[in-house]
């Protein structure tokens, strides 16, 4: 039986890490393994909205929220695996993104592959939940809005 | 790509930790059971292909960015209790 951990954080917040702190993904994303190093973009403003902003790719930026303002009850577990990848300590939580994007008029987040990050260090996984209730493209919101 | 072919009840080992067992064949479906370290990540390859064209999707264009961050803003927030603003 694996420990497994509710990667709990204040409902609405994104994590706060400062943009000199890059975030590392050791393999990158799925299907995208040169996407590594990304600096984490938050307005204040914003309905927990944030970029991730490559490092070594100008042109390559991710919309990203806390997967909790798409789905409060969102939860998380991680393998004692993934915990030790990440070098998260026994009680430590990770931090979640999920990634926006757009389909037709649909605004979709990937429940199914969160971004889990260790506040501390910074390092950084995908994970693809098996067998999971998520999916890659869950409704969040419409862009073209009727009145 | 290396192809061999087992019957059911045959086992492949992959490496010293991972083995793969035909459990059964039943027309067009093969049961497979796999024994591997937690560390090793199975997936379906359905759903590796929708998280990587939802990885490529989320690569958006600042321009579009703005208009997403204004659909979010302008949606119902999960514990918000008024209505839609128009």
């Amino acid at each position: 039986m694996s420990a497994s951990a509710d990667a709990s954080t204040a409902p609405f917040d994104l994590p706060q890490f400062g943009p000199e702190s890059i975030i590392t993904f050791a393999h990158g994303l799925v299907g995208q393994p040169e996407w590594k190093r990304f600096f984490l973009l938050t307005s204040d403003d914003a309905a927990g909205l944030g970029v991730l902003q490559s490092v070594d790719d100008d042109q390559l930026a991710l919309m990203v929220t806390n997967p909790r303002q798409v789905l409060p009850d969102y939860s998380v577990e991680l393998s004692t695996a993934d915990r030790s990848l990440l070098g998260l300590e026994a009680n430590q939580q990770p931090m979640l993104l999920t990634t926006l994007s757009v389909h037709g008029t649909q605004i979709t987040a990937n429940l199914v592959g969160p971004l889990v990050i260790n506040p501390r260090t910074r390092v950084a996984k995908q994970l693809v939940l098996p067998d999971s209730a998520y999916t890659a493209r869950h409704p969040v919101a419409s862009v073209a809005t009727e009145n | 790509m290396l192809v061999l072919t087992r019957k059911a009840e045959q086992t492949l080992h992959l490496g010293d930790d991972i083995r793969i067992t035909v459990l059964g064949v039943d027309g067009d479906r093969v049961k497979l059971g796999i024994e591997a370290p937690r560390a090793i990540s199975v997936l379906r390859h359905e759903v590796y292909l929708q998280v990587q064209a939802a990885n490529t999707a989320a690569a958006i264009a600042a321009p579009d960015r703005q208009t997403i961050a204004a659909a979010m803003r302008g949606r119902q927030q999960p514990t918000d209790t008024r209505g839609v603003r128009a």
